[in-house]
Formats: C-alpha cells, sequence, structure tokens
C-alpha cells in the first residue's frame, strides 16, 4: 500500500517536472554570469586537538566567494567558485589564553542544476587549503607561544539558491539578490600543534616547544550567504 | 518549512560537542602540609602531582637536556604519596568517591608507580575504607595503611599490605587492642633472632602509651602490647625513640620524661600459644638522655643513651651501666662503622659519629679496643658549626661520605675515612638532595632561581641560575645511560603551570640547559 502511495507521488512529480521543464522560459540571467557572495561558515570540528582553544566544537567563519559560470546547457551549468573563510576562536587552556585564527582558501568546479529559475540545487568538490596560527600564553615562561601550519584537504558540499530579489525576465541584466545554503564535510589534513615561544619574548634561553598533540580542522559545516550575481 | 527544518537541524549538527572539563581546571601546585608535596623524585623520573585533574605528570629524560611528559591517572580524593626508601617505587593513597553513591563509585585505593625511565602503573590495591596515612618498609616488603577518614574512625585499625601479593588477599585488617592510645610512629624492623624459630620481621607501632609489636611473618596472629613506664613524675609517658639489635633481638625505647631507658627483650615462647615473648627492663642512665642507639664496643652489645657530657653505655642483658665522658653534650649520634673502610673500622667493636646542633664540634666514637675496654677513644673535630642532622650517601661510590646539615645557611661534606670536612658556604637556606647515585648533591632554596650541585668527587661546586624560581630539583637517569638535573619551576607565573628547566647532571651548565613549560596540558583527551 505504501509502496503503491509512493509511486504514484513519485509520478506525480517527474510529471509536475516535465511539465516544468515543457512550459519552462528561457533562464536568461537567472543563471548567474558570476557570482559575489558575503556569508557565515560554522564548522564543527570534534578533533581533540581545537579542545585547547574553544570550550565547545564550532568554529565559526566569516565567508566571501566568488563564482563564474563556465559552461550552461539548459538548465545545467558549471561554474567555477572559490571561497575564502576566515575566523579566529579564543578560549582557556586550564586558566592559559588560547587563540586560534584560520584562514581556508577553497576553489573548484560547481555543478548547478536549476529547478525553476528563481531556485537552483548545487554540488561541488573544492580542494581546499587552510592556514591556522594558534597561539598561547604561558604563564611560566611569561611567553606568548605560537605555532603556524599549512594544511590541506577537500570541501565537499550541496546546496541550494534561491533568488530573493530580482527581475522575472531573464532577459534583464540587472543585478540578483541571492540567498545560498550548502552543508557538507570540509577534510582537512591534521597539522602537529608545536607551541614556540616567540623569538622577542622574555621567554628563557632555548625554551622548547609545547606540544600539545596534533590539530585536524576537519569536520561538516554549514554556510549560509547572501549573494550578487549578474 | 521543510528548508527551515534542514537548517535548524544542520546548526543543531553543528554546534553541539564540547570539550573535556579538565581545560576548564586550573593547576595548582600542591601546598605543603597536605599530606603530599607538589612533586616526587624517584629514580628515573619525576612526579608532579596535579590534584585538580587527579593524576601525576610523569617528567622522565629520554636523554641528557631532554624531558617527556607523561599523564598517570590517580584515584579520586588524594590522601599522602610517598617514595620508597630506594626511590623506586612512588606510593600513592586515595581516598576514593566518599560517601560512595553508586556501586561503580571509585574506592579508595594504593597505587604503586614503578619510577624508572619508563615509568608506568605497577599495580594497585583496593581498600575498603578511606586511609589518610601511610607508612612504607624500607626493604620494600610491607606498606601500613592507618588513620582512616570515614564518619566513624576507628584509629587503631591498620591494613597492612604486604607488597609481594596482588589483590585482596595481599591486604591484612588488623585492629589493635586499644587502652586509649593511637599510632603515632611506625617502625620497621630488619629480621629479629628471636630465640626458638627462625629470626622475624616486626612492625612496632609506637601509641600514647605503650608499643605494640607485630610479627610480620604472621600478621593476623594476636600482635603483643608493652606499656609505657611513667614518667619519674608519676605521669604517662610516651615513646620518644624506638631503636634495635637484629642479633639480640632486642628493642630499646627511649621515653620522655624519664632519666630511665626501656628496654625489651625478645625471647622464646614463654607459654603454649605464644611465637615469642617479651622481657622488659628499665634502665637508669642517670639523666635525660638526648638519643639513643645500640652499639657493639669490646665487651659486646651495649645501648648507649647520651645524657648530656656522657655516653652513658647500657649492658642490656645485666643492665650494668658505663658512661664515658664526651668532650661537650652531644644530642646525636650515628654509627659509621659500615661506611668506614675495613682498615679504619676496630676490629671488635663500632665507630659513631657524635654531633648536635648546640656544639660546633662532632667527634668519632671509637667503641673498639682491647677486650673488656669500654671504648677506644674520642675524638672530637671542630667544624666551627653546629650540625642539625647527618644525611646519608647512597651508592658504592662514596659510601664513606656524609653530609652534615646546619641549622645555618651552610653544609659540610664529611669524609668519614680521611676525617675531612669540606664546608660550603650558601648565601641563604637551603633545600639539600642527594643524586640517587650517590655522586652529587644540588642544593636550592625553594622560590630562589640559584641552585648549585656539588660533586662528592672533586667537591667542587658549580652554581646554577635558572631563569625562573626553582621550587624543587632532582637528579634522574636518563634513557641513554646519563643523568639529568631536572629543576622545577611550579606554581610560576600566572596562570600556574608546569615548567622545568634540564641540565645535563654530569657536566651542568646554564650555557646548555633547555627550559620546558606547558607539561599541565599535556595527555588530556
Amino acid at each position: 500500500m505504501i509502496r503503491r502511495k509512493l509511486q504514484v507521488a513519485l509520478g506525480a512529480c517527474a510529471l509536475s517536472l516535465t511539465s516544468a521543464v515543457v512550459h519552462a522560459e528561457p533562464l536568461g540571467s537567472h543563471q548567474p554570469l558570476l557570482e559575489a557572495s558575503l556569508g557565515a561558515r560554522v564548522s564543527k570540528v570534534a578533533d581533540a586537538g581545537y579542545d585547547p582553544f574553544a570550550d565547545s566544537d564550532e568554529l565559526a567563519q566569516v565567508s566571501l566567494g566568488v563564482g563564474g559560470t563556465l559552461f550552461a546547457h539548459g538548465r545545467l551549468s558549471l561554474a567555477a567558485v572559490g571561497f575564502w573563510d576566515y575566523g579566529t576562536h579564543s578560549g582557556e587552556a586550564r586558566g592559559a589564553q588560547t587563540s586560534l585564527a584560520v584562514h581556508r582558501l577553497s576553489i573548484g568546479p560547481e555543478l548547478r542544476y536549476h529547478l525553476i529559475p528563481q531556485l537552483y540545487v548545487f554540488a561541488h568538490a573544492l580542494p581546499a587549503f587552510a592556514h591556522s596560527q594558534a597561539s598561547l600564553d604561558d604563564g611560566v615562561a611569561a611567553a606568548t607561544r605560537g605555532a603556524e601550519h599549512w594544511s590541506y584537504g577537500l570541501d565537499g558540499a550541496l546546496g541550494a539558491a534561491v533568488e530573493v530579489y530580482g527581475k522575472r525576465s531573464g532577459e534583464s541584466w540587472r543585478p540578483r539578490l541571492w540567498v545560498i545554503a550548502e552543508g557538507g564535510y570540509g577534510y582537512l589534513g591534521s597539522t602537529r600543534l608545536l607551541l614556540k615561544a616567540k623569538t622577542d619574548s622574555s621567554a628563557p634561553e632555548r625554551t622548547a616547544p609545547v606540544d600539545l598533540g596534533s590539530l585536524s580542522l576537519a569536520g561538516p559545516y554549514l554556510r549560509i550567504s547572501a549573494a550578487v550575481s549578474f | 518549512m521543510r528548508t527551515w527544518a534542514w537548517l535548524a537541524g544542520g546548526v543543531l549538527l553543528v554546534g553541539c560537542g564540547g570539550r573535556p572539563s579538565a581545560w576548564d581546571s586550573p593547576y595548582q601546585p600542591v601546598s605543603v602540609g597536605q599530606g603530599l608535596a607538589p612533586a616526587y623524585g624517584m629514580t628515573g623520573a619525576v612526579a608532579v602531582v596535579d590534584t585538580s585533574l587527579a593524576r601525576l605528570t610523569v617528567l622522565r629524560s629520554p636523554s641528557p637536556l631532554t624531558l617527556a611528559a607523561q599523564s598517570i591517572p590517580l584515584g579520586k580524593d588524594l590522601a599522602t604519596a610517598q617514595t620508597s626508601a630506594d626511590r623506586k617505587t612512588l606510593f600513592v593513597l586515595s581516598r576514593g568517591v566518599q560517601p560512595q553513591r553508586n556501586p561503580g563509585d571509585e574506592p579508595p585505593q594504593l597505587l604503586l608507580l614503578d619510577g624508572s625511565t619508563t615509568p608506568k602503573v605497577e599495580r594497585s590495591y583496593t581498600l575498603t575504607e578511606p586511609m589518610d596515612q601511610l607508612a612504607l618498609d624500607p626493604k620494600n616488603e610491607w606498606a601500613v595503611l592507618y588513620g582512616s577518614s570515614g564518619v566513624v574512625v576507628n584509629p587503631n585499625e591498620l591494613e597492612l599490605v604486604d607488597l609481594s601479593g596482588t589483590g585482596n588477599t595481599a591486604i591484612t585488617s588488623k585492629t589493635l587492642r586499644s587502652f586509649g592510645g593511637k599510632p603515632n610512629r611506625l617502625t620497621f624492623t630488619a629480621p629479629l633472632a628471636v630465640p626458638g624459630g627462625d629470626p622475624k620481621r616486626f612492625l612496632i607501632v609506637e601509641r600514647d602509651s605503650d608499643l605494640v609489636l607485630i610479627d610480620l611473618a604472621n600478621p593476623s596472629a594476636n600482635e603483643v602490647t608493652v606499656p609505657l613506664p611513667s614518667t619519674d613524675a608519676g605521669g604517662s609517658a610516651t615513646s620518644a625513640q624506638v631503636v634495635y639489635d637484629a642479633d639480640s633481638a632486642t628493642i630499646g625505647v627511649r621515653v620522655t620524661g624519664t632519666t630511665s631507658v626501656f628496654l625489651l627483650q625478645l625471647a622464646a615462647p614463654a607459654q603454649a600459644g605464644q611465637d615469642f615473648s617479651v622481657v622488659t627492663n628499665l634502665v637508669d642512665v642517670g639523666g635525660l638522655p638526648a638519643t639513643i642507639d645500640f652499639v657493639h664496643n669490646a665487651q659486646g652489645l651495649r645501648l648507649v643513651a647520651l645524657v648530656g657530657t656522657s655516653a652513658v653505655l647500657v649492658d642490656p642483658v645485666t643492665a650494668i651501666t658505663q658512661a664515658a665522658t664526651m668532650p661537650v653534650a652531644f644530642t646525636g649520634i650515628r654509627r659509621i662503622t659500615d661506611e668506614l673502610n675495613p682498615s679504619a673500622t676496630a676490629p671488635n667493636g663500632d665507630v659513631a659519629l657524635l654531633y648536635g646542633p648546640n656544639t660546633t664540634q662532632i667527634a668519632y666514637f671509637n667503641l673498639g679496643g682491647a677486650p673488656g675496654a669500654l671504648y677506644r677513644s674520642i675524638e672530637p673535630y671542630d667544624i666551627g658549626v653546629s650540625v642539625k642532622d647527618v644525611i646519608d650517601i647512597p651508592g658504592s661510590d662514596f659510601f664513606d661520605h656524609k653530609i652534615l646539615e646546619t641549622p645555618s645557611h651552610d653544609f659540610y661534606v664529611l669524609d668519614l675515612t680521611n676525617r675531612q670536612s669540606a664546608p660550603m658556604q650558601t648565601q641563604t637556606g637551603l633545600t639539600l638532595e642527594v643524586a640517587p647515585d650517590g655522586d652529587r648533591v644540588w642544593a636550592y632554596q625553594p622560590g630562589a632561581e640559584g641552585f648549585a650541585t656539588v660533586d662528592f668527587q672533586t667537591l667542587h661546586p658549580i652554581s646554577l641560575q635558572a631563569e625562573r624560581g626553582v621550587t624543587n630539583v632532582f637528579d634522574i637517569a636518563a634513557g641513554n645511560g646519563g643523568r639529568t638535573a631536572v629543576a622545577l619551576h611550579l606554581g610560576i607565573g600566572e596562570p600556574q603551570g608546569i615548567g622545568a628547566t634540564v641540565l645535563d647532571a654530569l657536566a651542568p651548565s646554564t650555557a646548555t640547559a633547555r627550559f620546558y613549560s606547558g607539561f599541565e596540558l599535556g595527555g588530556i583527551r
């Protein structure tokens, strides 16, 4: 019974989609030629190496993105997109002030499909490069310790973009405003956290680094952006 | 609507999760006087107590000038800790979760930590009741726990832990018959040659008004309680010192408020059911003794009691006393027969070092001599300062050396064989830490940045200046066969942490020393 209902629902869906395609207007500028976005990315970093810097697992970052359509065929298009995410988190590790600043640059292809002119879904897999800068105020050494690392990985996500402002006609080339939401998994390799005293600090001679183990900023993430397209 | 539900779910997914609460517990060094020390030095590692996280941060040295840390969890609510006499093991007593609310709540336990260059938990013993105090057998055969801290406390309950065993069968609970006193001090004897059986080791428990003897070969057997004599004024006395002679199975007790010494002779069983009997004797030595010890002179075994300027020698068999006149009123005595070269040792008697905090002299009390002689000589040396304590030097290299600790800032390295004393002068008060290998001593004043080492071979002091205040100095074996000096910096700075300056103990120099900190942040996962 349930299977039959499901089959009916799927059939209705396919029919309405076919109908929409048949009656669709040309996408025109609904299919963004260029797009710039500003938003926020929140990652869940479950790695224990993140604990000294935050009392919860989330890492919030401001996110700037740009993209451009490279190829379009009907409702399907291929774009090149790139994001720069930046965020800091301060915390305390057993009373010592800590902070972590993370820059993340990801760039790669994004596949888009317009369900209707004002809504498209997308998927992307973007090679990512992250630069993390960790610091620790060491009371015994009376110095700030720091560690900087590059790490590499991949951001894979699915998302949707809704046009919230713009001319209905695809022939208009006036700017359009989109709200974009995506969720996925950002993989980054782990880096060793060896926090060295800064050379200009008052730390004792030959101060050995503090070994906080390894840090991996990999984890699921959610990004919500507002974008302007042309 | 569904999109918003998806978004809300996503936010929840991203937002949940936290970190171990340990990250929110700052490190604070243990205050001295809580039954615990901030750190313990062992043969191959240094254990820093981190009560906030109920763990030890154990520092070891894979090679000179390097330190590595590992965390070893301890039981909850630490009561006390002690290193064994040979410093190979750290004993940690914890009370566990009190009161217990759930079957899984952690019970009180005694944990043994191997203090070698590869430190690890050796074993643990689970206790039924929380205990506060720990007494360790110098031969590492027994540990005794006492001073319960429950709602109802039986101060005369002892938990005797046979360290050769494991599990509950290794623990013997024993409640001492009491006449109102409680254990004050515990002494583990060497095997005493009690007539009528094999040599026995005893645990002597000094209580307020009596002594208790527990046969360690049969700890569950009834103990023997021996009341102490009254003071000369008729009041109740307490024991001030217990000494024993293994070969004659004789125990001597210095009792407060009396001019007499109390002798206990362990003898063959006097009646059925006994493993041994006790014959007591009270011998007047003519004044309040400052200290007592057993010695051998040409006449045989004697108990020597230092009374004013007299060394009164008591024959424990006949109770006959004879006095030797000392040049000054020494109050301390230390047998040094075994530490002297055979050529310097009187063939038929002991040699003892006499000292005291009220005289600038020390003396060699040679108890040998012709057959029947009371003693051969008392040879005084004026070293210019008084002596508070005599510190033994372990190992085989400098067994004939002693460190004389003075009430002032100075200390002396005394070569017993050559009878030479080397004064070491310091600017401030100091704490001495003899290296477990017996080749050098470290001197420091807790909190000061300056510290020093003296090599016993050259007697050359090397002064060192750390860049942070030094709270402890330990000399440990390094993993590659060298030795490492670890000058700890605990409770320094804000926030407080665990730091250390590390030196090559065999060639100490701050020009090559390395500084470590942040050990309190390790091992939290």
